[in-house]
């Protein structure tokens, strides 16, 4: 993903008067963000029909409808750095540049997934990418995180960390443990909050007495800030100050990315705890729908483009599927590989 | 109150006893006085009554099975009561491992019994205290810390299984010979590594190296078939004798004319009298009036620990061997050198009797002093005997035979005997057997002498 | 050459060592920076090292070991103090879930390198919620390593051999041995893990013992010696991955085994051993059933007395040693 990286690490001026309305990232980098988004709901919604279908078994946890958080926070990053991510993982991967042939083949327990068929959904990791990992841990990857900022600093890494996690992992000690360790540290954490407003059934309404997640990191002396989950710019731009401000070495920043998932908590929700009028509200502003809107009013995009982008996407996770397939499943002999180094 | 019902002791070298038959089940009702099984101990058969009247019950020693004197074999119980509470039932055991002699000595002071139960019983005698003489541990103190000790829970294995560790089963394994009839002596008489290891060692003294006949090409395959009974018995007895006692023999030729002359003299008084007079009774008289002036030979040598004991007796029982169909026994005339001829002979024919028909009391074969075997009446010239412990010395005699003998002037024909002294080495020495023989030939050959 | 060192002081060597030759390893923990360690075991490593490499925290026992097992994913070699082993229950998701487990879920593509050293143990009076012995908890956790070393020369060795390995290690220290003396040999000396050793031969009777027994046992034995009954005294070290074959050879060769271990007896390592040894080629050796002698099934007293006889005393393995024996229970 070169064109990206070009694009982050040395924002590109775009043509046009609004650049500041695009945060400096070129016409050719919002494409690819948006084919990214595209890409991460087909595979979700490809990765859904195969469960339908009976061959991906276990459980799953779809992030439909938080693409742009997934996206606009990840694009903040460049590919040396780390995050951590959760049980609804797919689009984090994805975004951080994990290929979706090595997901697919992951998801069906192949021996050429990204975990040799040993983590599946929950536990995808693409270590080369910095992907450290889906955690199946409600705010498992917190305290992990931290570790990973203690490391940067002490290796004098020009990286940061950005952990994912939802409004119920707040609620974990952990969280609170974490925040406090990096804010007296000065750790290059990001604490990527996706609050979808439900912990599972828990709304966060019920869990807790604040109105934003963001307000918990003035308990810890750290700058917090709450966005439209579902503007991909809007979340862009926080992560970008957030990681500038760890490169540079002034700590953690929580961030709030308020957002919405469609579908339920995974494949055996029958959701109870929210209305369809709630559901379709939120559909309605789509993230994918709303950059290509602004794409398309900047004159960035047209419709025949767009449909290509989401046939070409199409194309990709047909190819995915194939792959993953016709690999082989793990060798039984090898079944004690991978506990012990 | 429960009743045990015991293997009785009949004499006092009897040590253990058989079960033949139980004439009396499990649940019966019995009254004081039943008979209740029948057992067998140093051959001869015994019945054993009820000392109580109640239901028979807990009967743990089946027929065939050897068990030392005074073992519980059943209970007779009132109505509702339930079996006492017992650590162990005794083990069965086959031949005591004849290396128990030869074993290291104990430090502990104990009977022969009562260290044999305790071994039996897992009992560690170190932690007994001595009733007995000089703090001597008796059978009823290893009885009682039996009753007292209560092991685990569950008891006695099904009968048929064997208890013993892993490593025993593993030695018993190795060396192909079956745990059974192996003392245990871990805990609840579970057989340990150590008592494979003393079972091998005494095998191994013991026996004939065992070549398993290579049947030829003509050979009909045979049976083998254990020996039980009086035959397994005597099987013991002998075995102990020839392992135990360092043997030495000692023979003279005995010129008969005189003895044989006075025999025919007498023989009608005798047999007036309604017995006998055989040349075998001869023969015990001369030895019964001799043995008080050669105590040494009337004795018993008997190992108490690490000690060897000698009971000289002033009193002659005097064992006479009989030839049985399918064995000996020696029935025993108590006080022999009291009697007369004729009484001599009645006694010895009586009990010859009795004893081919099976009959003869316990204490009829029991405390010999010592023991006289003849087989005379075969062409057998000369033999030597096995000696029956606790007894120190067995004289065997064979035929007599005509021989020429040296009367100063020339060789006359002569019936001659010869006797054969075994003794107890340990006890005996060739003075003193020669001593004996030379006193039991002078009186033979000139039975006037017994006057003296 | 070796002198003679404390347990604590031969840790405290080990790590110094270690964080000489390696800028990778690190130390981290309550109070181990400027307070020197609870147990005063990394008393001068931060004048010796500095902040950066020497870091007190703040008490977050979740969050620490998560940052053992973040750090090491990503390059970094830690050394986790959980200040009294009973602690180690505020870290137990982290290690549990994360630890012993993101390698293996990962399809074995991260290693995760750290040691968490934690003192363990009752006498100290510090009562039940300060005198815990853990380490069976995590003999039942694939993907962690259990050492408890029980002299210094071990302690040194093995935390050095822990840093080295590429798995988490649990490295349990036992609160009564800090003070206690031994040879110590110079010099970076690693122990690999998963050897155990046979601390004295004896023919009669193995005792297989862990931590502080070991030392018990070895006392046990000299008095057992007089009466003539020849004891060999056997260490695992490593709990897990456990090095069996010593113990085995050893059972073969006495044929009696006793288990002590100051943890408490149900669900203790000492059932793990005695299966291991019911199981294997030593099972056709034993002639006396294998015997465990552990702490009480209860929570450790404040009460000195009390405290004393939850845990297994050299008496307590002389009598079980002479009974297993002479009378083979």
């Amino acid at each position: 993903m070169d064109d990206r990286t070009e694009t982050t690490s040395s924002p590109e001026r775009s043509q046009g008067p609004s650049s500041e309305e695009f945060a400096g990232l070129s016409p050719d980098s919002l494409r690819e963000a948006l084919r990214r988004m595209l890409l991460i709901r087909a595979f979700e919604e490809q990765a859904e029909q195969l469960y339908f279908q009976g061959l991906i078994h276990g459980t799953m946890h779809l992030s439909i409808g938080q693409e742009g958080s997934a996206v606009g926070s990840i694009w903040a990053l460049r590919p040396e750095d780390y995050i951590l991510s959760t049980h609804r993982g797919h689009g984090h991967s994805i975004a951080k540049g994990a290929k979706p042939a090595l997901m697919m083949a992951e998801f069906l327990a192949k021996e050429t997934g990204y975990c040799r068929g040993r983590g599946g959904s929950m536990h995808i990791a693409d270590v080369e990418t910095g992907n450290l990992g889906a955690n199946g841990i409600v705010g498992g990857g917190i305290p992990l995180a931290a570790g990973v900022g203690v490391s940067i600093q002490m290796q004098k890494l020009d990286r940061v960390v950005m952990v994912f996690f939802g409004d119920g992992a707040a609620n974990e000690g952990a969280f609170h443990e974490s925040l406090n360790l990096a804010s007296i540290w000065d750790l290059p954490v990001i604490y990527l909050c996706e609050n979808n407003q439900y912990a599972m059934s828990m709304s966060v309404r019920r869990s807790m007495n604040i109105q934003d997640i963001s307000q918990r990191a003035c308990a810890y002396g750290i700058p917090g800030v709450s966005v439209d989950g579902n503007d991909f710019l809007a979340v862009y731009r926080a992560a970008k100050e957030a990681v500038d401000r760890a490169r540079r070495g002034e700590g953690p920043t929580l961030i709030e990315a308020k957002t919405y998932r469609w579908k339920g908590h995974s494949r055996s929700d029958k959701q109870r705890y929210r209305t369809k009028e709630e559901v379709q509200e939120w559909q309605a502003r789509d993230p994918i729908r709303r950059l290509a809107e602004r794409m398309m009013a900047q004159g960035w995009l047209d419709q025949a483009s767009f449909q290509a982008l989401q046939e070409d996407v199409a194309r990709e996770i047909q190819e995915a599927v194939a792959f993953a397939m016709e690999s082989p499943e793990p060798d039984p002999a090898t079944i004690l590989e991978g506990v012990y180094a | 109150m429960a009743t045990p019902v015991i293997m009785p002791k009949f004499g006092m070298a009897q040590e253990e006893g058989t079960v033949i038959r139980w004439l009396k089940q499990e649940g019966d009702r019995v009254e004081k006085g039943d008979v209740l099984l029948e057992v067998m101990t140093d051959k001869v058969d015994m019945e054993v009554e009820a000392q109580a009247s109640g239901i028979l019950q807990g009967i743990r020693v089946g027929p065939g099975e050897t068990v030392p004197v005074t073992t519980v074999l059943a209970y007779i119980l009132e109505p509702g009561e339930a079996l006492p509470q017992e650590a162990t039932p005794a083990a069965r055991t086959q031949a005591p491992a004849p290396a128990e002699e030869t074993a290291k000595p104990p430090a502990v002071k104990a009977s022969p019994v009562a260290r044999r139960m305790a071994a039996e019983q897992g009992i560690d005698l170190a932690r007994l205290t001595g009733s007995g003489p000089g703090g001597r541990i008796t059978k009823e103190d290893v009885l009682a810390a039996a009753q007292a000790a209560d092991q685990a829970p569950d008891s006695s294995p099904e009968p048929g299984r064997v208890r013993a560790t892993p490593a025993a089963r593993r030695l018993a394994r190795e060396a192909g010979i079956p745990l059974d009839g192996i003392p245990g002596s871990g805990p609840r008489g579970r057989i340990q590594a150590r008592d494979v290891e003393r079972h091998l060692a005494a095998l191994a003294a013991s026996a004939e190296p065992e070549a398993q006949p290579i049947p030829g090409p003509g050979a009909r395959p045979e049976r083998a078939a254990p020996l039980t009974g009086m035959r397994r018995t005597i099987a013991r007895r002998l075995t102990h004798s020839w392992q135990s006692i360092p043997h030495v023999t000692f023979t003279a030729s005995v010129d008969m004319r005189q003895a044989e002359a006075l025999r025919q003299r007498l023989k009608p008084d005798v047999e007036a009298r309604g017995a006998r007079f055989t040349p075998t009774v001869l023969l015990a008289l001369a030895v019964a009036r001799l043995l008080p002036r050669h105590p040494r030979l009337n004795a018993w040598l008997q190992a108490e620990g690490d000690e060897l004991l000698l009971t000289q007796h002033s009193q002659v029982n005097l064992g006479v061997a009989v030839a049985l169909d399918d064995g000996l026994i020696v029935p025993v005339i108590h006080g022999a050198e009291e009697l007369g001829l004729a009484a001599l002979a009645q006694r010895i024919g009586d009990l010859s009797q009795r004893a081919r028909r099976g009959d003869l009391q316990p204490q009829e074969v029991m405390d010999g002093t010592f023991t006289i075997s003849n087989l005379g009446m075969f062409p057998v010239d000369h033999f030597t005997a096995l000696i029956n412990p606790p007894q120190v010395a067995i004289l065997a005699v064979g035929r007599a035979r005509m021989q020429p003998v040296w009367d100063g002037e020339g060789f006359q024909p002569a019936p001659v005997l010869q006797l054969t002294l075994s003794a107890d080495h340990r006890a005996v020495d060739g003075a003193v057997a020669a001593a004996f023989l030379a006193d039991l030939k002078a009186v033979l050959e000139e039975p006037a002498r017994l006057l003296l | 050459m070796s002198r003679e060192l404390t347990y604590a002081q031969a840790i405290r060597e080990a790590i110094a060592l270690a964080m000489e030759r390696d800028d990778r390893v690190f130390l981290f923990g309550e109070d181990v920076g400027i307070y020197g360690g609870a147990f005063g075991v990394t008393d001068g490593l931060l004048d010796r090292f500095g902040p950066e490499r020497v870091r007190d925290t703040p008490i977050s026992e979740a969050v620490l070991a998560g940052v053992a097992t973040g750090a090491a994913m990503t390059g970094m070699r830690p050394i986790l103090e959980i200040q009294f082993m009973d602690f180690i229950t505020l870290s137990m998701e982290q290690l549990v879930l994360q630890a012993a487990k993101l390698r293996f879920m990962l399809g074995g593509k991260v290693n995760i390198p750290f040691v968490l050293r934690t003192p363990a143990g009752a006498g100290t009076g510090a009562a039940a919620q300060h005198s815990e012995s853990l380490e069976n908890w995590f003999v039942h956790v694939p993907g962690i390593k259990v050492v408890m070393p029980s002299t210094p020369a071990d302690a040194k060795g093995l935390l050095l051999g822990a840093i080295e390995d590429p798995n988490p290690v649990i490295f349990v220290e036992h609160k009564l041995l800090y003070r206690h003396k031994g040879p110590v040999p110079e010099g970076y000396t690693p122990i690999p893990l998963s050897q155990t050793q046979v601390k004295r031969e004896g023919a009669d009777l193995t005792i297989v013992a862990t931590s502080l027994m070991v030392l018990r046992a070895l006392e046990a034995a000299e008095t057992l010696a007089q009466e003539g009954i020849q004891v060999e005294v056997v260490d695992p070290r490593t709990l897990k991955p456990l090095d069996e074959q010593p113990i085995i050879d050893s059972v073969k060769k006495t044929g009696r085994v006793l288990i002590v271990h100051e943890a408490c007896k149900t669900g203790g390592y000492g059932g793990e051993l005695a299966a291991i040894i019911a199981g294997s080629e030593a099972f056709d050796y034993l002639d006396a059933p294998i015997r465990r002698l552990a702490g009480l099934d209860m929570p450790v007293p404040y009460n000195r007395e009390l405290e004393r006889r939850m845990v297994p005393q050299v008496e307590d393995i002389v009598d079980a040693a002479r009974k297993l024996v002479r009378e083979g229970i």
